[in-house]
């Protein structure tokens, strides 16, 4: 299998390229039909053109394609799975074999540096691979049916599986450029993804939101990029002259990082400390972390699959992974992982308190999503790598689960989102309310459902290893989370339809299919690291080196009674209120009521938008528009139609001199030679 | 013998007269007569240069000069016979169609 | 003797080109230029030039004077300058040139007088036909033929440019 690994990201890319190919066909051909049409009245052949009013049959093709190329990329990576098991396992501690390290050919050579490219496939990246062809197949094939009324789904499974390639390489990558370029790479197709239906308002301004943001990032994870190649060294002093992480994480040359140290405002600052710093600038962006997170909830304008796919379940987990494949260096600076811990923590309680403030189905889910990724990120800061990655398959199970049934309910309730004008859908689409009730579990933390087991490894490792404040306030993001979950499944699958003007139905089976997958998936994926057995952290723990974690009833107990009571608490509040007609569209919510300012800032995001508007965006449109109509059209132009204006002058003067006349021109030469000759008889 | 200096201021005076000839008189023919007077003093320098240097090379170009003259006088006339007919005239001042 | 005969003359040729430009009937104008080519030609005998001389009189005074005549009398060009000047400043400043252009010419003839004083005694063949002959189909072979290609240029030229437009016209419709 190791011989064949490459066909993983690269079936994806031939899904691409035959997608690429069929869509081109198509437009051809509709050009031609459309040439050969003209002047007569809309055929049939137009009729799939119209939005939501027939199927596309190009989804159906193109989805189909797509979905078999991740599948197959997911079987195979399950061969590879097998192929890491059925080698020895590490007798002692820190001991690794079950991994090969692939390099094709060398990518780039500048000078000392040599890039290759080439595939690292350990117990790391293949439990990411999985992740990604794994979900990404079941999200691909709801994508038929929730694309199917659409104009372009031929272009949508392109993007969609270009998604999966780049998210392929981020994982797969042996060095920081192969990372580095897939991280790249899921920016793009996100940002192609959001803004996909760019006639609409909002889409286009999210994806360009998303993608600025991301770039700030981005700049983090280059400096830091930069900074491990100036400054890294091998054990016997030498420099590296690649990226590879596993000569860049070997502990020997991690520890080099920390030879460097600069003393600043009475503080020791490391290289290492540095690195990790950039390092994290680029989690923020990427996994969506204060201060970056406020590209994730407008990201949402996108189509729900990718919502489901790339900004819930894979894309915005890269921080975490990148944090996880990078762990060396950040052990090495103790105060960045405090930092990571905060921001992690500080994200689930603000991202989690905001998701109470929304009325858009999607919002609260993105904010669910930012929040979640919140816990994963504080279990990263404080060494509870398994925990974080537990948390991340399981969330990504389940979120996913979540963001397909809310795009169910969109998708049969006419493209409305508004959970004020939804309720009593249960009635209407039972399976996705079933499924949803599902995942809700998972993500509240439900005894013995995925969330129950990851987030309490999470928390628990919090009390375990003496950060105390820190679990307490993960367990009030848990109760939080719980909260505007009962919300939400009561605002939109109780009481009674709120808007009847809409017509609810159950979404087709291609959609229901993947939900009734993933919702068994969330059942049953709480038992990858279940305690007592967890085999999760017997699989990675030759990558980060952690004990199992201990499984504390009465932490678990707490958390779980406290979700349930919030859980019932926002159910049953919303219930009373539907039944009181207290919940109407375009009306502030109930908590509004109690809450007054507060629930206002909640439903403001807490600023962040407004402060970035107002310190950033605001200056940069000043500036832009100051070079675009002051600068631009006064100096630039001024300079172009300055020269030209010139030019007429002179022109204008000059021509008094073409007077039409031969004697006239005949006299100026005469000058000219009388002045040619003085001046040689004069010499 | 005459000295070249005298021919040569000789040739000087014919060709400034030719010069005024073209810049004031307004009768293409007679700007044309003018030019060609101009060729004849130039002819004349040339050929008392010869003279004086005791080689028959200036001669030879006067030769040239005639021969080139000669060709020139012929399409010169031949533009004016044109611009006669489309004019209807040889005022050369009505003839300023190509102002700026 | 000859300084006699050159003074005659050069006074001729200058009166006679003076009166070619002033006069105002272009046919006095070409007379006077004729006499003007005429005097000078003589210059040309006196210059050891008789070749040229023969020239000068049978081309120049011939042969293109000839032709202007004639241009004349056909386009009746003989009074062109009726109407107003419409150029004021044209004729006085046409004489300043001609007065500056011809004191400096004076200038440098008087500071070159050394330089192209003298002429030389026995220089009595240059302007033989042999010689200038001799020269003309040697060392100027290739400009004596230039020349002969000029002047079937402009025979060529000449006959396109007076071509009558409708001649041109009937051929197309025929």
């Amino acid at each position: 299998m190791a011989e064949l690994i490459w066909l993983v990201p690269l079936l994806p890319l031939l899904g691409v390229v035959i997608n690429t190919l069929l869509g081109l066909n198509d437009l051809r051909r509709s050009r031609a039909n459309a040439h050969h049409d003209h002047g007569h009245d809309h055929g049939h052949g137009h009729a799939d053109a119209h939005h939501g009013h027939s199927d596309n049959p190009r989804a159906k093709r193109s989805g189909l394609i797509a979905s078999l190329m991740v599948g197959l990329g997911f079987v195979l990576t399950l061969v590879t799975l097998v192929e890491l098991l059925g080698m020895p396992a590490p007798t002692t501690l820190g001991e690794n074999n079950r991994w090969f390290d692939v390099t094709y050919w060398n990518w780039m050579a500048f000078g000392d540096l040599k890039i290759p490219f080439g595939f690292l496939i350990d117990q790391l990246s293949v439990t990411m691979m999985l992740l990604v062809t794994g979900v990404g197949t079941l999200i691909h094939l709801y994508a038929i049916g929730y694309m199917s009324h659409d104009e372009r789904p031929t272009r949508f499974f392109v993007y969609l599986n270009l998604f999966i390639v780049a998210m392929l390489m981020l994982v797969m990558g042996n060095n920081f450029v192969m990372l580095f370029l897939g991280w790249e790479g899921v920016g793009l197709c996100s940002f192609l993804l959001i803004g996909f239906w760019f006639e609409q308002r909002d889409p286009p301004w999210a994806s360009v939101k998303a993608f600025v943001t991301n770039r700030v990032g981005d700049f983090g994870l280059l400096m830091a990029m930069f900074a491990i190649y100036a400054l890294a060294r091998k054990p016997d002093g030498t420099f590296l002259h690649s990226l590879i992480f596993r000569e860049v994480l070997d502990q020997g040359t991690v520890f080099s990082l920390q030879q460097y140290s600069t003393f600043f405002l009475g503080t020791q600052y490391t290289a290492a400390g540095a690195i990790a710093f950039m390092l994290l600038l680029g989690v923020t962006g990427k996994s969506a972390q204060i201060p970056l997170f406020v590209w994730l909830p407008d990201a949402m304008a996108g189509p729900t699959p990718v919502s489901a796919l790339i900004h819930a379940a894979t894309m915005v987990t890269a921080g975490v992974y990148l944090m996880i494949r990078t762990h060396p260096i950040f052990e090495l600076a103790p105060s960045v992982q405090s930092t990571v811990t905060f921001i992690g923590v500080a994200t689930a309680l603000v991202a989690a308190s905001i998701a109470l403030g929304q009325y858009d189905i999607k919002k609260v889910l993105a904010f669910s999503t930012v929040s979640q990724l919140g816990f994963m990120v504080a279990a990263v800061g404080m060494g509870a790598y398994v925990a974080a990655m537990f948390h991340l398959l399981t969330h990504g199970i389940f979120k996913a689960l979540l963001f397909l049934g809310s795009g169910s309910v969109i998708h049969g309730f006419g493209n409305e989102q508004d959970m004020r004008k939804m309720g009593g859908l249960r009635k209407k689409m039972p399976t996705t309310f079933w499924t949803y009730i599902v995942g809700t579990m998972g993500l509240i933390g439900f005894p013995l459902v995925s969330g129950f087991w990851s987030k309490d490894e999470i928390i628990g490792h919090a009390f375990d290893h003496d950060h105390r404040t820190v679990g307490i306030l993960l367990i009030v993001g848990a109760v939080l989370t719980s909260f505007y979950m009962g919300r939400q499944i009561s605002m939109v699958f109780f009481g009674e339809q709120r808007d009847q003007h809409i017509h609810a139905h159950e979404s087709s089976r291609w959609m229901t299919a993947p939900l009734i997958a993933l919702a068994l998936l969330t059942l049953a994926s709480g038992l990858i690291n279940v305690p007592g057995w967890h085999p999760l952290t017997t699989w990675l723990e030759p990558i980060v080196e952690e004990e199992a974690a201990k499984f504390h009833l009465n932490i678990a107990a707490i958390v779980t009674i406290l979700g349930l009571l919030a859980f019932a608490a926002g159910f049953y509040l919303y219930n009373w209120a539907a039944k009181h007609k207290r919940i109407k569209p375009n009306q502030r919510d109930l908590l509004h009521h109690w809450g007054g300012d507060f629930y206002a800032i909640l439903e403001e995001k807490w600023g962040f938008d407004a402060l970035y508007n107002a310190v950033l965006v605001k200056p940069y449109k000043a500036l832009a528009s100051f070079f675009g109509k002051f600068f631009d059209v006064k100096i630039i132009d001024g300079i172009v139609n300055g020269t030209a204006e010139l030019v007429g002058l002179s022109g204008r003067g000059l021509r008094t001199f073409q007077s039409g006349y031969v004697r006239s021109y005949a006299l100026m030469f005469v000058i000219g030679v009388v002045i040619v000759l003085g001046f040689f008889a004069l010499r | 013998m005459i000295s070249t200096n005298a021919y040569v201021l000789l040739s000087a005076i014919l060709f400034t007269i030719g010069v005024v000839g073209v810049l004031v008189r307004r009768n293409v023919i007679i700007m044309f007569m003018s030019v060609e007077l101009m060729l004849n003093s130039a002819n004349l320098a040339l050929i008392a240069f010869s003279r004086a240097r005791a080689e028959s090379d200036g001669q030879i170009m006067t030769f040239f000069v005639i021969a080139v003259a000669a060709a020139e006088v012929a399409v010169g006339l031949a533009l004016l016979v044109s611009i006669f007919r489309a004019k209807k005239t040889t005022n050369i001042d009505d003839v300023n169609t190509l102002k700026g | 003797m000859e300084t006699f005969l050159f003074i005659t003359t050069a006074i001729v040729a200058v009166g006679a080109a003076l009166a070619m430009v002033l006069s105002s009937n272009a046919v006095h104008s070409a007379l006077f230029l004729i006499l003007n080519f005429c005097s000078v030609a003589i210059l040309y005998f006196l210059l050891r030039a008789p070749f040229l001389g023969a020239v000068q009189v049978t081309v120049y005074a011939g042969a293109i004077m000839v032709l202007f005549l004639f241009v004349i009398m056909l386009l009746g060009a003989e009074n062109a300058e009726l109407g107003e000047e419409k150029i004021g400043w044209q004729k006085p400043a046409g004489l300043i040139l001609g007065v500056a252009l011809l004191a400096e010419i004076g200038y440098v003839a008087y500071r070159g007088t050394k330089l192209i004083d003298a002429p030389v005694a026995d220089a009595t063949n240059i302007g033989a036909p042999t010689t200038i002959s001799a020269k003309l189909f040697s060392t100027y072979l290739l400009p004596f033929e230039v020349i002969s290609i000029l002047l079937l240029i402009a025979v060529v030229g000449t006959v396109v440019l007076t071509r009558r437009r409708v001649v041109a016209r009937e051929e197309r419709q025929s």
